[in-house]
């Protein structure tokens, strides 16, 4: 019986969470004099396509999605290729200076990004990269949270495996590649995942190094969706699911990775 | 063994760096190369404009483009919550495009550290019919005996009433007075249910700028402004700022012909719906009641509600931000767009934007859009905001006041006492 | 661990070497001359004016930074326990035999990838006081409009709703992870002895997860702290300024009202507020060991 119960309470719970993500696509399928009037249908009186084919007609929405996916991916592979080094120093090699170390790049997460704004802009200028994708992706790689989830992880992998390794001679490097990062896979995939995302959804930034509407991510394009004096929600809205869309998609694939990634770990015990 | 695998990380992921650092690093260098070869002169132009607003600026972007083979406008569009961050970082480093967009309420963030070019002389070169500009439109643009920028419209703050309303509830004559104003909408709310005026007062996607707007209309209607002519302090804390803040805050508390807590979305959606009787915004929200079917509304200037014709109005102009190497071509090019721009204001006026050039109010085309001209009077008795650096930080905290005075009744004399405290503070930190 | 040879040093700088450079150039370097600024009046186009602790000195005077600080705390205290307690539970849901686990951790996670835009947007729109789908429901059954973002006691908390709803996932995910590396032979020993499932989570789980707890809750403050982009979507700081966070007087005092000395003050009197409660924090998490 109390199984009963609970099956029922996470049941609503689950119905209500995902319920204001159906009701945007819902409101992106009505039209725009429809939204204010037609509330309460599950589905609209009147559905339409039309602020998808409004959106699609942008010029360079296919363009957007395609430079945010280079800048995404390119971020979230040199996120890794840059933080899990690092990561695997501050859990696992007692070095001079680690503790200092760790308050240093932590440091970088507690400034608001609003007083680095004008500074990071008249650097990139100077390196002749303002305007490119580049501006884009560089920047948040010196952002730290990667490396506090990798240590987090790297933490939990037993001496044990590192100390057999080094008795049978493997250096640093290879017990990094060969047993620290097989082990961490549920890790790297979490921090890919939320790399990829938050280069996607990155909005200020993208929007002033870029000037070039045909440069711009997704989700600097259709911020223009919004207007100067009124808000057409249903646009928004479907800007809103097509660029998400790919980041969904994204999320699906990864997801199978992680389940498996963890199914290999296990070995503490 | 380590060191190589070591090395190999490193080696692959300085490739990598390298790598993204070529990605996109073309661009820029692209657009004056046309020009050199004897093509159109390419010039780049940044546009604030989104939305409703947005499809008939790009529309006349492109009509200049059908129109002109020896020029190419390249437009890009920036939300303009966010453009003049974006402007005022990509003029740090000469980024900034050919031509820009600047509210006229921003020029002195700009002009006077020498960031926007001078247009007197490029004007003069190309024979610029100045003449044909509104006086009270173009004075706003000029600093020191300069021409700094050219006025694209005015828009000001009018009335719109639905007329279905009026007539259900025998109203003939369209308010003048406040008395008049308050009597109408009271009545209409009787006889039909539908709320009296609908005017925001609070700040939810978009700040109830409309009630800071009134008060200074408000003031100027009385002969007053919210500032001294100096600019050196505030001056509505007197008999005129009294019954211009008692005037909002009535509205909602004593007579109850506003809503409280209404913010902008909910009173341009109340009266498009046909659910308020009148509606006080900018001249920008005509187009969207246009689409509305079955509205049968009209636009007006803003009554003299407190004594003579004022309203607030804000001004969109173009400018060109000073560069080094800006060639005479160039200039005279986008001079060229941007006086264009200001003489099809038939076309921007679709928009429900006010022309600024007199034939264009002559022109017919311009006369046969509805409403329009029934409120292009309200450019002669509009009058812009004051002029002073520290306006925008004034205006954002007035309108947190006024928010403030109107939500909770506040005692008017205590409100204004505080604002004024306020604003001088705000002045004195510039 | 050392190894023989003891190349710890080097190791450890050559692996960090890669991070440390592009946080160098890329982070540092502005960050300094963010705190340069600060000493100056500058208005970005023109020059700077060099007014030593100016910047400082008003901001202690000024009672819209106080209001505004108080405003971000506010939401710090609001949304730190509820999304800590909000992600945990999400994970022991997602860990448990429940067969709505699978969906569960993917209707948790998914608000997650939505932009900050699109969720201050999608909750604005639910919370419209005249329009939107929540007063809708009130009024039909019968309950009067609710100023969910208007009323200046409520649009807190409705902006904390909608940060719940996008973030919870992000705890869920750092949790759960942690949740799957504790072995099943513990619990199993456990039931073995007699515990039921609260003792089970008071005494093994909840230990266990310790050091990603002390993570994700230092996370989620300094995240927290630096509260803006959804707030200004959905309330634009009001009513009457009442739900405006430092980020956004920061900002605005910045690229609006071009006082870009007295924002990167603020900026680094915040940043130093940050630090100041991480190293308490770190110093107290670190001593009930």
């Amino acid at each position: 019986m109390k199984k009963k119960i609970l099956f029922i309470v996470a049941l609503v719970v689950l119905v209500l969470w995902i319920f204001p993500l159906v009701w945007l696509v819902i409101t992106s399928l009505k039209l725009e004099e429809d939204v204010l009037t037609d509330v309460f249908s599950i589905f609209p009186k009147r559905p339409t396509l039309q602020n998808y084919a409004k959106a699609f007609s942008s010029t360079y929405i296919l363009k957007w999605l395609w430079n945010s996916t280079v800048v995404s991916v390119a971020t979230m592979i040199l996120t890794l290729a840059v933080d899990a080094p690092i990561a695997y120093a501050m859990a696992k090699i007692k070095f001079r200076g680690r503790q200092i170390l760790f308050w240093f790049v932590m440091a970088g997460m507690m400034i608001p990004f609003q007083v680095i704004i004008i500074p990071l802009y008249l650097q990139f200028n100077s390196y002749g990269l303002v305007n490119t994708l580049s501006a884009a992706i560089l920047p948040r790689l010196a952002l730290p949270i990667g490396i506090f989830i990798l240590k987090q992880f790297f933490e939990g992998i037993p001496d044990e495996l590192e100390e057999a390794a080094f008795i049978d001679g493997s250096g640093r490097g290879r017990i990094f590649t060969t047993i620290i990062l097989p082990l961490g896979k549920s890790a790297l995939a979490t921090v890919m995942i939320l790399s990829f995302i938050n280069a996607w959804n990155d909005f200020l930034w993208p929007l002033i190094a870029i000037s070039d509407t045909a440069k711009y991510t997704i989700t600097v394009g259709i911020a223009n969706f919004q207007g100067v004096h009124g808000t057409d929600y249903s646009l928004i809205m479907s800007g809103a699911v097509i660029a998400s869309v790919p980041q969904f998609v994204f999320y699906f694939i990864f997801r199978k990775k992680i389940v498996e990634g963890i199914a290999m770990t296990g070995i503490k015990g | 063994m380590k060191r190589k695998s070591l090395s190999a990380c490193l080696l692959v992921l300085s490739l990598l760096l390298l790598g993204t650092v070529g990605i996109g690093a073309s661009g820029s260098q692209e657009k004056d190369v046309a020009s050199e070869k004897g093509g159109p002169i390419e010039i780049t132009f940044w546009s604030l404009f989104t939305g409703g607003d947005g499809e008939f600026f790009d529309a006349m972007v492109d009509e200049f483009n059908r129109t002109h083979d020896d020029i190419v406008m390249t437009t890009d569009t920036v939300k303009f919550d966010n453009y003049y961050t974006k402007l005022t970082t990509a003029l740090t480093s000469q980024n900034a495009p050919d031509v820009v967009v600047i509210h006229r309420s921003k020029l002195l963030n700009y002009v006077p550290s020498g960031t926007l070019y001078p247009l007197d002389d490029v004007l003069k070169s190309v024979n610029a019919p100045m003449d044909d500009f509104i006086p009270a439109a173009l004075e706003p643009c000029t600093f020191d005996g300069k021409i700094y920028s050219l006025p694209l419209d005015v828009h000001a703050l009018i009335m719109y009433y639905n007329k279905d309303l009026f007539r259900q509830a025998g109203i003939a004559k369209v308010p003048v007075t406040y008395e008049e104003f308050v009597a109408a909408a009271k009545k209409v709310q009787d006889k039909t249910g539908a709320m009296g005026a609908a005017i925001d007062n609070t700040t939810a996607t978009y700040k109830a700028y409309t009630l800071t707007r009134l008060f200074m209309s408000f003031m100027e209607q009385q002969g007053g402004s919210v500032l001294t002519e100096d600019l050196s302090a505030a001056d509505f804390n007197n008999e005129m700022g009294e019954k211009a803040l008692q005037a909002l805050v009535d509205m909602v508390r004593k007579y109850g012909i506003t809503e409280s807590g209404l913010d902008y979305d909910s009173s341009v959606a109340a009266f498009k719906l046909g659910k308020a009787a009148i509606h006080i915004n900018g001249v920008w929200a005509t187009g969207s009641f246009e689409k509305q079917e079955g509205l049968d509304f009209a636009a007006v200037p803003l009554p003299a509600m407190l004594g003579k014709p004022a309203a607030w109005s804000g001004s969109h102009t173009l400018a060109i931000p000073a560069k080094k190497e800006m060639s005479n071509e160039k200039l005279a090019a986008a001079v060229e767009f941007m006086l264009w721009m200001t003489e099809r204001g038939d076309l921007w006026a679709k928009a429900g934007h006010i022309p600024i050039r007199k034939s264009v109010s002559d022109n017919p085309d311009f006369q046969s859009l509805p409403h329009r001209k029934d409120y292009a009077a309200a450019a002669a008795s509009s009058f812009a905001a004051p002029r002073t650096v520290a306006w925008d930080e004034i205006y954002n905290n007035l309108s947190d006041s006024l928010e403030l005075a109107v939500a909770s009744g506040q005692d008017v004399k205590t409100a204004l006492a505080e604002m004024e405290k306020m604003v001088n503070s705000i002045i004195a930190s510039y | 661990m050392a190894i023989p040879g003891n190349k710890d040093t080097r190791d450890g700088v050559l692996f960090s070497l890669p991070f440390v450079l592009i946080y160098l150039f890329l982070l540092v370097f502005p960050i300094i001359f963010g705190l340069y600024i600060s000493f100056y009046k500058w208005d970005i186009l023109s020059s700077r004016k060099f007014i030593g602790l100016g910047n400082y000195i008003s901001l202690f005077k000024d009672k819209t930074f106080y209001t505004s600080l108080w405003h971000t705390f506010q939401f710090v205290f609001i949304t730190t326990p509820i999304l800590m307690v909000a992600g945990f539970v999400m994970a022991l849901f997602v860990n448990s035999k429940s067969p709505l686990r699978g969906a569960g951790e993917n209707i948790f996670f998914i608000p997650y990838v939505l932009s900050i835009t699109v969720i201050g947007t999608l909750w604005a729109w639910l919370f419209q006081k005249n329009y939107g789908l929540f007063n809708q429901l009130f009024m039909l059954l019968g309950h009067a409009k609710v100023g969910w973002l208007t009323d200046p006691q409520k649009a807190m908390w409705s902006v904390s709703a909608a940060t719940i709803w996008w973030t919870a996932g992000f705890n869920m995910i750092l949790f759960s992870a942690g949740m799957k590396q504790i072995s099943a032979e513990v619990y199993e020993s456990a039931r073995i002895d007699g515990a039921g499932y609260f003792r089970i989570l008071k005494d093994i789980t909840i230990p266990l997860l310790r050091p990603t707890i002390v993570l994700c809750l230092l996370l989620q403050i300094i995240a927290s702290f630096k509260v803006f982009g959804q707030v200004y979507v959905m309330t634009g700081g009001g009513p009457y300024g009442k739900t405006r966070v430092l980020i956004q007087y920061i900002y605005e005092n910045g690229f609006t009202y071009f006082k870009m000395g007295y924002s990167s003050a603020m900026a680094y009197v915040l940043f130093l507020l940050i630090m100041v409660i991480s190293v308490v924090y770190y110093k107290i998490m670190g001593r009930e060991k």
